[in-house]
């Protein structure tokens, strides 16, 4: 399955062996994911281990709700410890405004929901109306239909948001390598594809305009794979904007990675049989959560722009070197 | 010019700078003290040769105050350290505004290979004179008949006695009428022998024989030329690599073309944007932002060149990667820059806008050289996805 020619690292593996036996929630506790998580600011490698679940939920479809606790992560301890609590996903709708997503199969836990300007609330999630939403890549989401203007703040906004800035940066990391999983698995199957395939009396892999389409198509994973890797190894002390071109960078090319996967197979590439399907429309579906591409690409551009002259260093090089 | 009136940061000697944030915080403040180098070459310079000319000033600057000697072993002029010394160093000059490196990019692309295979006391007499501005390199790979199949070459060394005797032409040598030598492939065996039968020596420029004939370019520059050699003559330890090991030495050099040089030019793209932000139109932002996501990868992509070869060992077929983002990364950002300001092409006005239509026109051919985008692709569907070929 995997394209990377550098040894997977171990913690990867072991996620994508767990997740091919099991469900998500129940491969994290085997992994002991939420051991790791309780490091995530002063062990590298504990941040490392908890970031590569999510390459390897892309890699196998796997759905958990390990990116809401994830999110959580940044508030931990601050409304006690009694239960676990998870985070609901942002996401802008052009009809309906700002939506509250839970990821994962919902529990009875507790679930924090931002509202940008107001403040952070936590409330029970059974107290709630869910109506799942979602396509066709075996991710569990719901989103929030109840009213939530009138929910009591547990956290003021003032102190909010710094926290929920950590919580963002977070989400859109875990978000990059899981699109980074799902396009490795396209991939993949194109590049099976390819050799399997044959047309004019040879395999199709042979045709150099396929093996461009697949190698672009490598090339666009490479960069998110080092940018994510880069901003993994940084964190918490990210460059400015980095989680938004991050996540847009992976939107962007984990998107070109499907369709340069999807035009190498063809038309049967295009079943409800093939499982095709599903690592694309994973993508897509993680490109619309914590901001789309565009959406990102666009924010990007015009905070640039409007701070002309003071360019924010972009990869906050020196440092970057020094760092490990 | 010198730090001496301002005393604090520590002289660049300093051991101490052997390590990295010790030798950026020190450069960062000698930068501060806006050397007269660093500011001559933030100017966009009317010519090609008066580019360089600046740029040799910078680099004697660099050399004598001794920021230019770090990353470079002892041996050979430097003061020791690691490539992380050189990449903080031109970062540095980028972010102060130093436009490019000019004949300059030869130390990253050739430096390295030359140092770890050539003959180490021949290098350990030229090489200062590269870091300090004086004696340049070019890189004599491309012939008429052999661009992307290079293994097609055709310059023929002959021994004769204890020398080789060098005839033939290369073209597209960047650099080549400013430089003293030049790294030459030629052939050392039959043509059909292909990549197996050639060699890398090392050519005095100013050799009996030696015809450089400078290109006029569609962006107005001249750094481009055509070298003939007409029995030229090369003392015979004069090899890089040994006799018939020119393919590995050609591959050593490209992994640093394809893969580290693309940190050192980000640098430079980097403070191109930030010169053309002010500039910048809305009706441009999604191409901006495309150019900043290409940016960022083409950043972190280098960092890990960067620690690669820091490690002592070479990318391999993953240069094609670097390359190939780096492409997209200068492109993209000159897509914009168009965009916002379309006067560039037809009524560029000051010198500004000169630069910037030369920078334009340039990035439209970087997808040709140092191995073309479709050679890039083709490695990677071949070394890396492993297809059947
Ligand atoms: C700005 C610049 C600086 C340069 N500096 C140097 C230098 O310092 N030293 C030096 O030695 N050379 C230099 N070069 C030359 C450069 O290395 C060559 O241009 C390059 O190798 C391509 O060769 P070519 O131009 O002959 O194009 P060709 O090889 O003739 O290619 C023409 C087109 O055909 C495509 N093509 C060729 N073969 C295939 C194939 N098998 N499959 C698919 N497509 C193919 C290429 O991708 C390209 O698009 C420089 C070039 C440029 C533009």
């Amino acid at each position: 399955m995997t394209l990377v020619e550098d040894p997977d690292s171990l913690f990867l593996r072991s996620a994508q062996n767990a997740l091919r036996s099991t469900d998500g929630d129940e491969a994290l506790r085997a992994l002991g994911w939420r051991d790791l998580l309780g490091s995530l600011e002063e062990d590298p490698d504990a941040r490392l281990g908890v970031l590569a679940y999510f390459q390897a939920q892309g890699r196998e479809l796997g759905s958990s709700g390990a990116l809401g606790e994830l999110m959580a992560h940044p508030y931990a301890g601050l409304f006690g410890e009694d239960r676990a609590v998870t985070a609901t996903v942002g996401r802008r709708s052009a009809r309906r405004g700002n939506r509250a997503i839970v990821v994962g199969t919902p529990g009875s836990n507790g679930i924090l929901i931002d509202r940008p300007g107001h403040g952070i609330s936590l409330v029970s999630l059974d107290t709630l109306e869910l109506r799942p939403i979602g396509f066709s890549d075996g991710l569990a989401l719901h989103e929030i239909e109840s009213d939530l203007t009138d929910l009591p703040i547990s956290l003021g906004e003032a102190q909010a948001v710094a926290l929920r800035e950590r919580s963002v940066q977070l989400g859109r990391l875990a978000i990059a390598y899981e699109i980074l999983g799902a396009a490795e698995t396209a991939l993949a199957g194109a590049v099976q594809h390819a050799r399997d395939r044959t047309q004019f009396g040879q395999p199709i892999g042979h045709f150099q305009a396929v093996r461009h389409l697949l190698a672009s198509a490598r090339v666009d994973a490479a960069a998110i794979e080092a940018l994510a890797h880069l901003s993994a190894g940084q964190y918490p002390a990210l460059p400015p904007m980095r989680d938004a071109i991050l996540k847009a960078l992976a939107g962007r090319n984990g998107r070109r990675i499907c369709e340069r996967s999807l035009q190498v197979l063809g038309a049967m590439g295009f079943t409800a049989e093939h499982e095709h399907h599903r690592s694309h429309s994973r993508v897509l579906v993680l490109d619309a959560l914590l901001g789309t591409s565009s959406s990102l690409a666009h924010h990007i551009a015009v905070t640039l722009r409007e701070s002309a002259g003071v360019v924010p260093d972009l990869n906050l090089s020196v440092a970057a070197l020094r760092a490990n | 010019m010198s730090m001496s009136s301002l005393g604090p940061p520590a002289p660049a000697e300093d051991a101490a700078h052997a390590d990295i944030t010790s030798f950026a915080a020190a450069f960062e403040a000698w930068l501060l003290s806006r050397p007269a180098g660093v500011v001559g070459a933030s100017f966009p310079q009317p010519t090609t040769g008066a580019r360089m000319e600046t740029m040799r000033r910078l680099m004697s600057d660099l050399f004598a105050e001794g920021w230019g000697r770090w990353g470079w072993p002892e041996a050979f002029g430097g003061l020791g350290g690691t490539i992380l010394h050189r990449a903080v160093m031109w970062e540095g000059l980028a972010r102060h505004g130093v436009g490019g490196m000019a004949a300059f990019e030869h130390l990253e692309v050739l430096g390295p290979t030359l140092l770890a295979m050539g003959p180490p006391e021949f290098c350990a007499q030229a090489f200062p004179g590269f870091l300090d501005g004086t004696e340049t390199w070019a890189q004599g790979f491309s012939e008429p008949d052999a661009g992307s199949d290079l293994a097609a070459l055709r310059t023929r060394a002959t021994l004769d006695g204890d020398v080789y005797r060098i005839s033939g032409r290369k073209i597209w040598t960047s650099w080549a009428r400013f430089a003293r030598w030049s790294l030459v492939l030629a052939r050392t065996d039959t043509v059909e022998s292909r990549h197996r039968g050639v060699t890398a020596f090392i050519v005095d420029l100013r050799s009996p024989g030696v015809e450089i004939r400078s290109i006029a370019q569609a962006n107005g520059h001249d750094e481009l030329a055509e070298v003939t050699f007409d029995d030229v003559v090369v003392p015979g330890d004069r090899l890089i690599g040994s006799l018939n090991g020119g393919w590995a030495v050609a591959m050593h050099i490209l992994s640093s073309e394809r893969g580290t040089f693309a940190w050192f030019r980000q640098c430079f793209l980097l403070q191109h944007l930030q010169r053309m932000l002010q500039w910048g139109t809305p009706e441009a932002d999604g191409l901006l932002g495309d150019a900043v996501l290409d940016l960022a990868s083409v950043g972190a992509l280098s960092i890990d060149a960067l620690r690669v070869h820091e490690h002592g060992a070479t990318l391999g077929p993953r240069a094609a990667f670097t390359k190939l983002v780096l492409c997209a990364a200068e492109q993209g950002l000159f897509n914009w820059a168009l965009a916002s300001d379309a006067d560039v092409i037809i009524d560029p006005v000051d010198e500004r806008g000169l630069d910037l239509r030369a920078a334009y026109l340039f990035s439209r051919i970087v997808t040709v050289y140092g191995g073309s985008q479709q050679m890039q692709l083709d490695t990677v569907a071949k070394q890396i996805l492993q297809l059947p070929a």
